[in-house]
């Protein structure tokens, strides 16, 4: 009974951090119409910034290095869609789709040039953990929750209460529609990458606090992020959060009757069964 | 009767597909102008042009004696010109409070978009009671009112309205109509494109026949509503 609940607890954990990522890619393919495969090295890029910022010359703590990082991921972010996604804006999805993945394999092999191949942490073990009913969780793993909450309640005020976050809903209803409104599209787009690379970077960090950093991380975490972004409807903010705790748990829940060797197997079922149903996620809405 | 609208021999269309070739049409201040048109005609592809969504190839764009042939829709928006498109007008996973709020975009200021804003609940109160709802979730009758209260939140001085009607039953297609005249009573000027067009006419003070990118007849709506030529060929006999 113990072991179900450590399950379903690690699932909401993995889950969190999922929605993270899965709100982001969601929320750009809302805005423009394509899925950015190279989503998931702002994810990877957001953990080493910090790394970078806490290892030699610098030193910084945590809390110091936090937000140069995640500034660092959001330029990142602004960068890509500036000098590669937006010279692309009219082309075919396909283009896109290609430009996408080139983009991620340099990244990827850009942070490989830099920081190596080999599994790297934070350099602080604090695994001792509190045991509440049968459950042992870490600190980290109690600040991971935290932190995605925070940054969930977060993205719903501003999606929900102010002015540029509701017409960044509308950008992504309907972009001519919201243009006839004099809405300002540019500027929603430009937030909405903004955004996105904040979700990425904060949860590429908790991902790299929990386990480790690597320059592949991106990548596995992308395919999840897309399994729960196609789950929750793509485009559909909310239904991304719901899709990245449904694959966390599944994955969780499935090493109870599968070996854990195949954990990210289930997240890859998942998208491809998603894919068979609705084909036409890859390639943007066809209208 | 000063000329508020004046498009004049204006030539429009998609990269090198020429659909206008050389329209011209005006609306007096007050008036409600109706364009009709068998499908393909060019209709839409006016009301693009007039709004800046297209630029013309040739020919001008007057609003109030300026030429803005080749402003921005965004900076049109703000001389008082609303445009509500045809079919998909409304942002179907917003609320129908923020979808109002995004027609008030140009006001800037939240006050006085939110002054706005209780103003339509009064003359809308179908709105008010809905407002927390999607709008997505609305009738089709119902998102024409919307889309049109949303034009209204800038207090446009023109509206170009494509189709309101499109895919209405006849007694929602006479509330649009009683709304669009009780919007017109308050001075705003209208030009409203329809395929479907009795109603239309009879609304209109003036009315344009447009086929295949170029102007066929200009009337009142009331003899264009009679005229024989008209019944046959655009009001289905
Ligand atoms: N975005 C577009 N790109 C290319 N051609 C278009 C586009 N929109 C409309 N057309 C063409 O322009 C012509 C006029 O279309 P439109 O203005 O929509 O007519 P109407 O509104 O009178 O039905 C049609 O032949 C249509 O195929
Ligand atoms: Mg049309």
């Amino acid at each position: 009974m113990d072991f179900l609940f450590q399950s379903i607890l690690n699932g909401i954990l993995a889950g969190c951090i999922y929605a993270l990522f899965a709100m982001g890619l969601t929320l750009i393919y809302g805005v423009l119409n394509f899925v950015n495969f190279a989503h998931g090295e702002l994810i990877m890029w957001g953990a080493y910034f910090l790394y970078f910022l806490m290892g030699k010359p610098f030193g910084f703590p945590l809390p110091i290095a936090l937000i140069p990082a995640l500034l660092l991921t959001i330029l990142l972010g602004i960068g890509m869609d500036r000098f590669v996604f937006k010279p692309l804006r009219t082309a075919n999805r396909l283009t896109l789709l290609i430009a996408a993945l080139g983009l991620s394999f340099l990244l990827r092999n850009g942070a490989q040039f830099l920081w190596g191949a080999e599994l790297r942490t934070y350099g602080f073990e604090i695994k001792r953990g509190l045991r509440i009913l049968g459950i042992s969780i870490t600190l980290n793993q109690v600040a991971i929750i935290l932190t995605s909450i925070v940054c969930i309640v977060f993205v719903y005020l501003l999606f929900h209460r102010t002015r540029l976050g509701k017409s960044m809903r509308a950008v992504s209803d309907n972009l001519e529609l919201a243009r006839v409104m004099g809405i300002d599209s540019k500027h929603a787009i430009q937030f909405a990458w903004v955004i996105a690379s904040v979700l990425a970077g904060v949860g590429g960090i908790l991902l790299a606090l929990d386990t480790n950093l690597q320059p592949g991380m991106g990548l596995i975490n992308l395919v999840k992020a897309f399994a729960a972004t196609l789950l929750g409807g793509v485009g559909n903010i909310w239904g991304a959060l719901l899709g990245g705790i449904v694959i966390g748990l599944a994955e969780n829940l499935g090493v109870l009757v599968i070996s854990p060797g195949y954990k990210d197997a289930i997240a890859f079922g998942i998208m491809v069964l998603m894919l068979l149903i609705r084909p036409s996620a890859l390639l943007g809405r066809q209208e | 009767m000063t000329s508020i609208l004046e498009v004049q021999n204006v030539y429009s269309g998609y990269g090198k597909i020429e659909v206008l070739h050389g329209v011209s049409i005006q609306a007096d201040s007050g008036e409600i102008v109706c364009i009709i048109g068998p499908n393909g005609s060019g209709k839409s592809t006016l009301l693009k042009t007039i709004f800046g969504l297209i630029k013309p190839k040739r020919g001008v764009v007057l609003f109030s004696g300026r030429d803005i042939s080749l402003k921005e829709p965004e900076e049109k928006v703000g001389m008082g010109i609303a445009y509500i498109p045809q079919g998909k007008n409304i942002f179907p996973s917003l609320t129908v409070r923020e979808n109002l709020e995004m027609g008030g975009t140009p006001l800037h200021d939240s006050r006085v978009i939110e002054k706005a804003l209780q103003d339509i609940f009064q003359r809308y109160p179908v709105l008010e009671k809905r407002m927390k709802m999607k709008a997505g979730s609305l009738s089709g009758g119902e998102r024409q009112v919307l889309a049109l209260a949303r034009a209204s939140m800038v207090q446009p001085k023109l509206m170009l309205l494509d189709e309101p009607s499109l895919g209405l039953a006849p007694k929602v297609i006479e509330e649009i109509y009683e709304r669009i005249n009780a919007i017109n009573h308050a001075g705003v000027t209208f030009v409203i494109v329809e395929q479907n067009a009795r109603k239309a006419l009879k609304s209109a003070h003036r009315a344009y026949v447009l086929d295949l990118g170029i102007n066929r007849l200009e009337d009142t709506g009331e003899r264009l509503l009679n005229n024989e030529e008209v019944k046959r060929l655009y009001l289905g006999g």
